[in-house]
């Protein structure tokens, strides 16, 4: 099996982004194009200061790891109405519980999708269940040995955040 | 028959693309969030296909479809994999324990309809009233003629009804066309280049929104080849070349299924009328024939007592519709209708050379046999 360390950055950006890409253009019929941050940037992007709804799932195998799907609230609702085919009124009706679900689902496809990719390179490993958070005020912080990787999209001018903290398996 | 699909996934979300997916097709989408209530729902149900998602808490995909293949009730139903797990080793995995298909989210509606359309017959539903019931309904017929004279035949000998003919010159707009408008009917010309008709007919049956919509082979008449070939591939008719109207428009009526006895049989008052045109040809004849027995009793059921067979435009009297005619009168005199006949002076002069009909009594018009029926009665 080769080692998590020797994959290059480009690689996982490289995943990320078809990962998110192919999801978005097949469930939501929109392009997703990757918006390069400076460290100053991924900085504020990750402190959150305004209501929105965080997604993660998990994967777990030869690599462990979580990736969390960043949106702010009124782009999750947006999401989650195309998605489902209902109107912004009936989105509305429908309640928080079905954008998180929805938002939930978008997050296991495109975390689905990231992982197969892995799985094809000879990281096989599986998917948890997702968890959804909301939320106007905190940081995700990830532990010291996870390696973290922070990427944003943008998605008819809406602003997605795919952070990525990974970590090999435990010997 | 009513098809069930159990969708069995732990996401609200994807339960409701599904049955999003399947609202124009006529199926009943069941619904499981874990394994534990899919097994549940699969034994209660017996559905005719199962979307299975993998990674579900409770009981997950891997150990439901287990436990349905060593079910020897539910081994049987096919399932397809709907998930985000993707990996090939993964695939083959769950491949070996034995899944029909298997789709990796993210994954399209159609393409859904697709793979489920493969393994149970899907019909879309029958959306009465945009569909054409009855002869006098409007339809959307196409036809796919590379020859304008042809077209232009077929446009203008339908006029009289209320169908819409369009016509198309190649197989790659008669696809357009039917991928935007539902189409009630449609005629392949068969000597479209290359044997491109064939082509499209296997086409349109791949698609699930003409998958049994009524299609025709134009041909002419004497290339028996090529419509043996049509028959053999299931086209549902044939219309030959030169084009014989009043033929097309009936065959177009029985492939659609259409009740055409409006154009024979109405109801006025307390009286069935039974009305004939101008030429009586085997078609016609064939077809009042099949109506007769149920237009009678419906009238008599319905509290009628008098029927009238209007024949005035009946311009030749020949031995099938004196036989029809013979046959009329007797399903009449079964449930004791009385009847009147209305005709013109020259089927009056041809009846008097028939043994059968020498003594037929004819009226001119409705009004007169209505008044000559109501004496009838009052006799009685």
């Amino acid at each position: 099996m080769p080692d998590i360390q020797e994959i290059p950055d480009a690689v996982f950006q490289e995943t990320i982004t078809r990962a998110v890409q192919e999801v978005f253009k097949t469930m939501l019929s929109q392009n997703a194009t990757h918006s390069p941050m400076t460290p100053e940037e991924t900085k504020a992007c990750l402190g959150l200061d305004s209501p929105h709804v965080v997604s993660t799932v998990g994967f777990i195998g030869s690599i462990n790891g979580l990736i969390y799907l960043y949106m702010d609230v009124k782009f999750a609702t947006q999401c989650a109405a195309n998605m489902l085919g209902m109107s912004d009124a009936e989105i509305t009706e429908a309640g928080e519980e079905a954008v998180n679900d929805a938002i939930g689902e978008l997050t296991n496809m495109t975390v689905g999708t990231f992982k197969n990719q892995l799985s094809d390179k000879g990281f096989p490993c599986k998917l948890t269940i997702p968890s959804i958070m909301r939320g106007s005020n905190f940081q995700i912080e990830s532990i010291s040995t996870a390696t973290r990787r922070t990427y944003r999209f943008i998605i008819a001018g809406q602003t997605l955040i795919a952070d990525l903290l990974m970590q090999p398996p435990s010997e | 028959m009513r098809y069930k699909i159990l969708s069995v996934d732990d996401s609200k979300t994807v339960r409701i693309i599904i049955k999003k997916a399947f609202k124009l097709f006529d199926c009943d989408i069941l619904e499981g969030a874990n394994g534990v209530e899919g097994l549940a729902i699969a034994t209660k149900e017996t559905p005719d296909i199962i979307l299975l998602d993998v990674t579900m808490p409770v009981m997950d995909g891997v150990e439901m479809l287990t436990k349905l293949k060593s079910d020897p009730a539910l081994k049987s139903i096919p399932v397809i994999m709907l998930t985000a797990e993707g990996g090939k080793e993964h695939v083959l995995k769950i491949a070996k324990i034995g899944v029909r298909d298997y789709i990796v989210k993210p994954f399209k509606e159609e393409l859904l309809v697709q793979k489920v359309g493969r393994i149970i017959d899907l019909k879309p539903i029958t959306d009465a009233p945009a569909k054409a019931k009855s002869i006098f309904d409007p339809a959307t017929l196409l036809v796919v003629e590379d020859k304008p004279a042809i077209f232009a035949q077929i446009k203008d000998g339908l006029k009289h009804t209320p169908w819409q003919v369009h016509g198309v010159a190649s197989t790659g707009e008669a696809i357009d066309f039917c991928g935007r408008t539902a189409v009630d009917l449609i005629m392949i010309s068969l000597s479209l280049p290359d044997e491109s008709a064939f082509t499209l007919f296997r086409v349109l049956r791949t698609n699930l929104k003409t998958k049994y919509t009524p299609i025709f082979g134009l041909v002419v008449k004497t290339d028996a080849a090529a419509q043996q070939m049509a028959q053999q591939v299931g086209f549902t008719g044939i219309a030959t070349k030169p084009i014989d109207i009043p033929e097309l428009e009936s065959k177009i009526a029985k492939a659609m299924n259409l009740d055409t006895s409006l154009r024979y049989f109405k109801t006025e008052g307390d009286m069935l009328i039974m009305s004939l045109p101008e030429v009586c040809t085997p078609t016609v004849i064939n077809e009042v024939t099949n109506y007769l027995k149920s237009k009678v009793a419906e009238a008599v059921d319905s509290g009628m007592s008098k029927a009238v067979f209007d024949l005035h435009e009946v311009k030749r009297l020949d031995m099938p519709l004196i036989k029809m005619l013979l046959t009329a009168m007797q399903t009449c005199r079964e449930v004791a209708l009385v009847y009147s006949l209305v005709g013109n002076a020259t089927l009056m002069a041809d009846c008097k050379g028939y043994e059968d009909t020498r003594n037929w009594q004819f009226h001119e018009n409705i009004e007169e046999a209505r008044q000559n029926l109501q004496k009838q009665g009052a006799t009685a």
